[in-house]
């Protein structure tokens, strides 16, 4: 218990810290980072807890951002929504698109699932391409307002500063991580544990993996989604390129460098890989390659990730001779 | 006359043209403890597949104190009241010993979602007892000092310990154990057999599954016998030894002949 308020303490001072980060320096390059982190953190959390925790390979995450894109700009640019509300309709619109396809897919394997998934994510792109009189083709949706938001107390707050995107993004990356947090540490959480370690073993102990597979990947599509509306604001534009691999590619090292199934492992490599590149900036002809190289070298030491090592290390302790717990 | 706590009527499962079981008809009574016996192909397993929803029967039916399984998914039954272990000995390696048991009795709580996720004093209540009902049950089977060790430390035969004992985790009326002591040493053996009689003092109805003949004659007072998908003798061990049939079965004519008796 004592390491709970330890750890509870320590995360406090660490959100503390980064919302003060505006107030030490108005850079905008620091807060792009932040921002960059903060909306990577809830991509890559949310696949952690479908591919990590649930053990479904997804490239799916992609399509749920970009859908949340999509929707909350026109929504906000054509309707007169808020973007509070954009941003909503965006995520949920996003989970409902994922409850399909894995409703659909799910009941084939989860094999099925993670080639379904691919397979969504690059319609999405022709679907932003191609069906212009809705997205606009390849051009997209430039020049999206200065949103407005309402907060409680008849306050209004508009995000005109590089600050505002970035307490904006890290406010609701907070609150993303929370609820993954209350998830994975809960029975829920358990239960996908359970479902990816030995999914027959959890049949047969009457969990149905069915519904916690969906739940997972319509809790991740719904961040995901909410995450892609308030970001594409900050973008001012929302264009096919929302949908582009790059971002599947960075999520997906993020969960595996982070260890699938390790929140802190995944949330911690999640802002290490959003400052990295820029951190390699100091040689620009060799930068990408240094990448590289530092992501081999994390696989070479840490096969099963950060949080992969962490358990062998726990295993390692049990099995010395001797090691009986009270 | 009660009814019987399992029947199966007519069980039927084919595999492309091969019947890997035919026909297949039996009860079991309330309280007792069935061995299931049969040279290598003889049905066993599918059997178990089969009735525990992992595979798809192609006919018969079964009912677990009169209620209709035929047809439902593997998760259906275990909350029905009827579990089951594998040959291939299962256990979440990266959970606690605890975890591993806890997961076994979350699903039939009646405990939701939403209550799961606001951790109130019902999930707490419910978790606690489940909890002491895992120490409980890892104290039976004897690894009570690895509750909060990962369930990877463990050894072959520890796991199917654990897997007996996680089984039993939800209180099923019917837990059937697909080859307990395969593969496991003479001392682990013992072992569960000394758990399995535990088990069964405490009410719990058991069907084994084994190759081990020798641990079926002594444990069970009823042990039925497949050969081929048919089932050939259903009785006491005493009866089945003597059986011109079972001994054809498992020792050829030849061997039957020679041994002269059904040990092995």
């Amino acid at each position: 218990m004592r390491g709970g308020w330890l750890r509870a303490f320590l995360v406090v001072l660490g959100v503390a810290a980064l919302f003060a980060i505006p107030r030490v320096t108005g850079n905008e390059y620091v807060l792009a980072l932040g921002v960059s982190f903060a909306t990577f953190s809830v991509l890559s959390g949310g696949l952690n807890l479908v591919y990590g925790y649930t053990g479904l390979l997804s490239f799916a995450q992609v399509g749920f951002f970009g859908i949340g894109g999509y929707t909350a700009a026109l929504l906000v640019t054509e309707q007169d929504w808020s973007l509070w509300a954009g941003a909503a309709a965006g995520g949920v619109l996003a989970a409902l698109v994922g409850l399909v396809i894995g409703y659909s897919s799910l009941r084939l394997s989860r094999h099925a699932f993670a080639i379904v998934s691919l397979s969504f994510a690059l319609l999405c792109l022709i679907v932003a391409l191609e069906w212009v009189s809705l997205t606009r083709g390849a051009m997209g949706i430039p020049g999206l307002p200065v949103p407005t938001l309402s907060l409680p107390g008849g306050l209004r707050w508009r995000l005109g500063r590089p600050a505002d995107f970035y307490y904006l993004l890290l406010g609701f990356a907070v609150v993303a991580h929370a609820v993954i947090y209350l998830v994975v540490t809960s029975r829920l959480g358990r239960a996908m544990r359970a479902i990816k370690l030995n999914e027959p073993l959890a049949q047969s102990q009457g969990v149905n993996p069915l519904s916690y597979k969906l739940l997972a990947i319509a809790l991740s599509a719904l961040l995901a989604g909410i995450v892609g509306g308030l970001f594409v604001f900050y973008l001012t534009i929302v264009d096919p390129s929302i949908f582009d691999f790059y971002y599947t590619e960075t999520m997906l090292i993020m969960v595996i460098i982070g260890g699938p199934g390790s929140f802190w492992g995944v949330l911690g490599s999640s802002a290490v890989l959003s400052a990295l590149p820029d951190l390699l900036r100091f040689t620009t002809d060799l930068r990408m390659v240094l990448y590289g190289a530092v992501l081999i070298a994390a696989m070479l030491l840490f096969p099963g990730g950060v949080g992969g090592w962490l358990q062998r290390r726990r295993l390692a302790r049990w099995r010395r001779p001797g090691a009986v717990a009270p | 006359m009660t009814v019987a706590l399992l029947q199966v009527r007519g069980l039927t499962k084919r595999y492309l043209g091969l019947t890997a079981v035919d026909e297949v008809s039996y009860e079991v009574e309330a309280g007792t403890v069935v061995g299931l016996i049969g040279p290598n192909g003889s049905g066993k397993s599918t059997i178990v597949d089969c009735i525990s929803g992992f595979q798809p029967a192609d006919g018969g039916r079964w009912l677990l104190d009169g209620h209709e399984l035929t047809g439902l998914s593997p998760h259906r039954i275990a909350r029905a009241g009827m579990t089951r272990t594998f040959q291939t000995v299962r256990a979440y390696d990266e959970l606690t010993l605890l975890d591993n048991l806890c997961v076994a009795a979350q699903e039939g709580d009646g405990v939701g979602w939403l209550q799961a996720l606001g951790r109130g004093s019902r999930l707490r209540g419910v978790e606690k007892a489940a909890e002491a009902r895992g120490r409980d049950l890892l104290t039976t089977v004897g690894l009570a000092d690895y509750a909060r060790a990962p369930a990877g430390i463990l050894s072959y035969g520890q796991r199917k310990l654990l897997a007996i004992a996680a089984g039993m985790m939800a209180r099923p009326r019917l837990v059937v154990l697909d080859e307990p002591v395969a593969g496991v040493n003479p001392t682990m053996i013992r072992r569960i057999e000394q758990v399995i009689h535990r088990l069964n003092a405490e009410g719990v109805t058991l069907i084994i599954v084994e190759h081990n003949v020798d641990f079926i004659m002594s444990l069970c007072r009823r042990v039925i016998v497949l050969e081929a998908g048919r089932k050939i003798a259903d009785g006491p061990p005493a009866l089945i030894r003597s059986d011109p049939r079972v001994l054809a079965a498992y020792l050829g004519q030849r061997g039957a002949a020679a041994r002269g008796h059904g040990r092995r």
